[in-house]
């Protein structure tokens, strides 16, 4: 288990290079820059902004002090506010951090206990009405069901804040809105799977043994039945942590996503590179964790081979 | 129960939709807990909240609040005395003499004075600060060849020039500027110094050992200004200091004593230079004949040693007379000056703070402030919370005791968080577009949104070199209904002139007098200094088909085979309005002149590179002005060969026209000859003016003294609260001044 774990974090860093130098590279191929408005700036005005920032050094030049900053864990300042990209990332990151926790617990708790009981009650009314429900959390996106929430629960019934992060309160709504979308392909993942496993040998086996239905289906098939959810839970617990864009702005939340999209937009290259490179290392990270997990779960796993 | 699980969505989602009853758009709290606490709204997170860097509107109302300038935006928009007590204009426009209030302190209770005021000015213009706004000062004489590096004082008198003569570099050892530039390269600069000792950086006078920042023997830095000069201040011990730039991680500036500075790489590099030009001296009293004669005289060069010149603030167009006198002299006439002088080149900013941290120096603990308030807390993305100052010339300015601005950027995150009663106001513009139709509809109009105009114009540009035909162009502009587009986009003001302003019939009886006008007069007027300078642009060409299909016949007569068969028009994508718009042109001209034109979406860079070099027909495209003054904002826009004039035109009569404006020195005979340049632009229809921006704004019952006004600069740290509201309906719930009269329908008083 150990040797897997060094392998992947030496396969991880050879990720996070990669993905530095193409971001780098590209973001440097995009056309226009960082300080290119609609009311072009007089030619000497840019010149004296770019030699402030070495814009006009070589790209080698700029590539090398990049990569030479990121050696050092310093991943520069911003071109556009007086803030570096670490202070950014600390300060910022753990809005997105809880706000994704808690989809999460909305997503994993309910989508797996919906896939489940589906699987379990399969085509009866049951099942057709949970998949419905998944199916819908799927197909709307967060843009029309944000407003819905909003709509719903702080204008309707006055139980939640519409925007902002004011108190614990406030995370409710955005976490559902993030949360509802992944419970879907949850619930459907986990019916499927559990279908499978509910048709093996081992659990004719408990079933023969005498055990009560809901021993067979919540101790023994669902160890094995949520196997691809934990799969598939690796990437989206990144998706869902690093910060959704339209959740964000939605709500107001000030979480690492919208500076992200900012800096796309701005051409804010050590920002957006930066919380590029923060963001794979956090996805190398949650992938490793994803296959110990794995390992703990299935024994044919763990062996390794 | 799948169908019961319907029935409950749709009554949560009734329940949900259901829209906020009363009079006002949600709840309105109770602020007898807090009635000297206003919570701001604003459409999203300032950039910087440093005068010289920022660049986005967001960071405007917190600019105002935390540094006093010149003058201060008035609740009208209109500039008002602040640290200057009062200003003479000389009558060619040329020359702003400021006189400035002896009580003006900074936050760390050190006095403002005009030595302030020229070092705001070194901190926007000198290339090593880097500073976005330095285009915002281009009009100051000799800013151009500073910010450039080029303009440079003569130390001895040399090859027919005096010592002192203000000069620009056109070759640096043995190489044109042009070429150096054309290779990427920066020329040998005669500024940079070394020390064989290490540098210690400080305050002016101090002693070595209170050094904040030391450059090592031998690194280079640059001399910024020296003391003693013309706009700097004079030495403390009789020695001279000089203020350098040390460029090393966030970079620091200081003074030291310039005897410390014993090595000049670029002593001995050979420049050739020559006079700047006489519209560029400073102190001269020239006509305007006498410059215009000047700028066409080749001025021969002179090559010298690189120790013989230096860059110092005296090259740019200020004198300080005495410490409480500024005066700021202009290349060209600068009649808008005044009305800019709000703005944020003319706010001081402590140059103790900045040396230290040049990067950082505005974060909470370090910022020291000159305005109405102080920065107590700056949480990115959520909010800034300003306190009252303690250290403010004027605290009778300020109602508030803390003033809250949230930095949300979402327009319905922030309408919701309004209706929630989360804040007191919002930035304008901040509602959704599609929330517009709700809040001013016909069923219920709610009493606390309110409609602007706002300083800008929508239009169409014709290209003149595709669209020849005089008869062609005046056809296309009268067969436009107007009024019945801005029904369709719910709310902005129709109108066939180009120069935008308040309609004339809700101008104030004082107003109409001042623009000479009657309230039963169609179109607007735009007051550009309050009480005193108005300006009414000309009709324009509104709807009348009758003549359109006159103009229409006369330039087919005209153009015989020549006449196009068919036309484009070009928009950028990525807004919807501007597809309605389009097609709505495109109807009309089928309607009114039986005549097709094809629609072209084009995305906004490539759009922009396409319609200012002339590759299009017909486009749409809109002019905003930063001050209330017709020429500089609006007339500039039809110079021949301008870099703006996307339609080509260029009119001889137009031209002499705004020539002529242009000697005039009295403000109202100039404005008059400016309309009737305008005339003739708008009867020459290089444009189609289709209407005039508006703000719209929401804010609760009891706030107080916003001012909602035409260049949207609203001082939102003057507004207060009125927790007894309801006891007093008639009082005004905004400072409405001058151009902000529009709609009044949508104003609570004139709503009950």
């Amino acid at each position: 288990m150990l040797r897997l774990i060094l392998s992947r974090l030496v396969g991880g860093v050879g990720v996070i290079i990669a993905v530095a130098t193409f971001s780098f590279l590209l973001l440097h191929a995009a056309p226009g820059g960082p300080f290119d408005a609609e009311r072009a700036l007089a030619p000497q005005v840019q010149r004296n902004i770019e030699a402030r920032y070495h814009l006009d050094d070589s790209l080698v030049t700029q590539y090398t002090d990049y990569m030479g900053g990121l050696a050092h864990g310093d991943f520069g300042y911003s071109l556009k506010r007086p803030m570096s990209v670490g202070e950014i990332i600390t300060t910022h990151f753990p809005y997105s951090l809880t706000i994704g926790l808690m989809a999460l617990l909305v997503a994993v708790g309910l989508g797996v206990g919906m896939g489940v009981i589906a699987a379990w009650r399969r085509n009866t009314g049951v099942d057709y009405a949970l998949m419905s429900m998944a199916l819908l959390g799927i197909s709307i996106p967060s843009i029309v069901l944000g407003p819905i929430l909003v709509g719903i629960f702080a204008f309707g019934l006055g139980w939640l804040p519409p925007a902002r992060i004011e108190g614990p309160a406030s995370y409710v709504l955005p976490a559902m809105c993030l949360g509802l979308i992944y419970l879907g392909t949850i619930a459907r993942l986990a019916r499927g799977s559990m279908l499978e496993v509910l048709g093996q040998d081992f659990v004719r086996t408990a079933r023969a043994k005498g055990l009560t239905e809901r021993a067979v289906v919540w101790k023994h098939a669902l160890r094995l039945g949520v196997v691809p959810v934990v799969t598939y839970l690796g990437p989206a617990t990144a998706t869902l942590i690093s910060g959704s864009f339209v959740i964000e702005k939605l709500f107001g939340v000030p979480g690492l996503g919208g500076f992200f999209v900012e800096a796309i937009v701005n051409r804010d290259y050590p920002v957006l590179s930066g919380v590029l490179v923060f963001y794979v290392a956090f996805l190398v990270m949650l992938n490793i964790v994803v296959d110990v997990v794995h390992g703990l779960l299935d024994p044919r796993i763990r062996s390794g081979r | 129960m799948v169908r019961r699980l319907a029935g409950v969505a749709a009554l949560l989602w009734l329940a949900g939709c259901g829209l906020p009853s009363g009079d006002y758009f949600g709840a309105i709290p109770d602020v007898r807990d807090r009635p000297r606490h206003l919570r701001f709204c604003n459409q999203g997170e300032p950039d910087y909240v440093d005068p010289a860097m920022a660049t986005s509107t967001t960071a405007l109302p917190v600019i105002y609040a935390l540094f006093d300038g010149l003058t201060l935006y008035g609740l009208n928009g209109m500039p008002e005395p602040s640290l200057a007590e009062r200003w003479d204009v000389s009558s060619d426009l040329r020359t702003y003499t400021f006189h400035l209030r002896h009580e003006g302190r900074f936050s760390n209770g050190r006095t403002i004075d005009a030595y302030d005021f020229a070092y705001e000015f070194i901190r926007i213009l000198h290339p090593s600060s880097a500073s976005p706004n330095a285009d915002g000062l281009e009009f100051i004489k000799g800013a151009g060849a500073y910010n450039g590096n080029t303009g440079r004082v003569l130390l001895r008198a040399q090859g027919g020039l005096a010592a002192g003569a203000h000069v620009e570099i056109v070759g640096a050892a043995g190489k044109s500027i042009e070429q150096w530039t054309k290779d990427g390269a920066t020329p040998p600069d005669a500024n940079i110094r070394r020390g064989s000792k290490p540098l210690a950086l400080r305050d002016l006078g101090a002693a070595a050992s209170a050094a904040y920042a030391t450059a090592p023997a031998g690194a280079d830095v640059t001399i910024i200004e020296l003391t003693g000069g013309p706009v700097s201040m004079a030495s403390p011990d009789g020695q001279v200091w000089a203020y350098v730039f040390y460029d090393q991680g966030d970079g620091a500036f200081g003074w030291v004593p310039l005897a410390e500075l014993d090595q000049a790489p670029s002593a001995e590099v050979d420049y050739e230079v020559r006079a700047l030009p006489l519209r560029h001296q400073i102190g001269i009293e020239a006509s305007l004949e006498a410059l215009t004669a000047d700028d066409a005289v080749t001025r021969p060069t002179v090559h010298v040693r690189g120790a013989d010149l230096l860059m110092l603030p005296e090259l740019m167009g200020m004198r300080i007379p005495d410490r409480w006198t500024f005066v700021i002299e202009t290349a060209e006439p600068t009649p808008y000056l005044i009305a800019a002088s709000p703005g944020r080149p003319f706010r001081p900013t402590p140059r103790e703070a900045v040396s230290r941290s040049p990067r950082r120096w505005t974060d909470v603990g370090k910022i020291i402030t000159s305005g109405p308030m102080d920065l107590e807390a700056w949480l990115e993305k959520d909010r800034l919370e300003l306190v009252r100052s303690r250290t403010f010339w004027n605290p009778d300015l300020v109602k508030l005791d803390r003033l809250t601005i949230f930095s949300m950027d979402d327009q319905a995150a922030n309408t919701n968080y309004y209706a929630a009663g989360g804040c007191d106001a919002l930035a304008s513009n901040n509602v959704p577009t599609s929330y517009r139709p709700i809040l001013n509809g016909e069923r219920r109009r709610y009493l606390d949104y309110a409609v602007v105009p706002y300083n800008g114009i929508y239009f169409a540009w014709l290209n003149t070199e595709k669209l020849t035909n005089r008869h062609l162009r005046r056809a296309l502009a009268y067969a436009v209904n107007r009024k019945r587009l801005a029904g369709v986009l719910h709310g902005p003001i129709p109108t066939a002139q180009f120069t935008p302003g308040t309609p004339i019939k809700d101008l104030t009886d004082a107003e109409l007098e001042l623009c000479g006008v009657t309230r039963d007069q169609p179109g607007v007027a735009l007051i550009e200094v309050a009480g005193e300078v108005c300006y009414v642009p000309p009709l324009g060409l509104d709807f009348d088909p009758e003549k359109a299909r006159a103009e229409w016949a006369l330039a087919k007569q005209e153009l015989g085979a020549d006449f196009p068969k068919s036309l484009t028009y070009r928009y950028n994508s990525g807004a919807e309005a501007h597809k309605i718009i389009a097609e709505y042109l495109q109807q009309s001209w089928k309607e009114t002149l039986d005549f097709d034109v094809t629609l072209e979406a084009q995305e906004w860079k490539t759009f922009v590179a396409d319609t200012s070099q002339g590759k299009y027909e017909m486009a749409r495209f809109g002019n905003i002005g930063s001050v209330t003054n017709a020429e500089s904002e609006y007339l500039v826009l039809f110079k021949c060969g301008g870099a703006q004039n996307r339609g080509r035109y260029c009119s001889p009569q137009y031209q002499a026209l705004v020539a002529e404006a242009r000697k005039l020195t009295d403000r109202r005979a100039r404005n008059a000859k400016l309309a009737e340049a305008e005339k003739v632009m708008i009867e020459d229809a290089p444009v189609i003016p289709i209407y005039i921006y508006i703000q719209d704004h929401l804010r609760k019952p009891y706030v107080r003294d916003l001012g909602l006004n035409i260049v949207d600069q609203v001082p939102v740290y003057r507004a207060w609260l009125d927790p007894d509201w309801a006891q007093h309906p008639g009082r005004s719930t905004s400072g409405e001044g001058p151009n902000a009269g529009y709609s009044t329908a949508a104003h609570p008083e004139a709503a009950r």
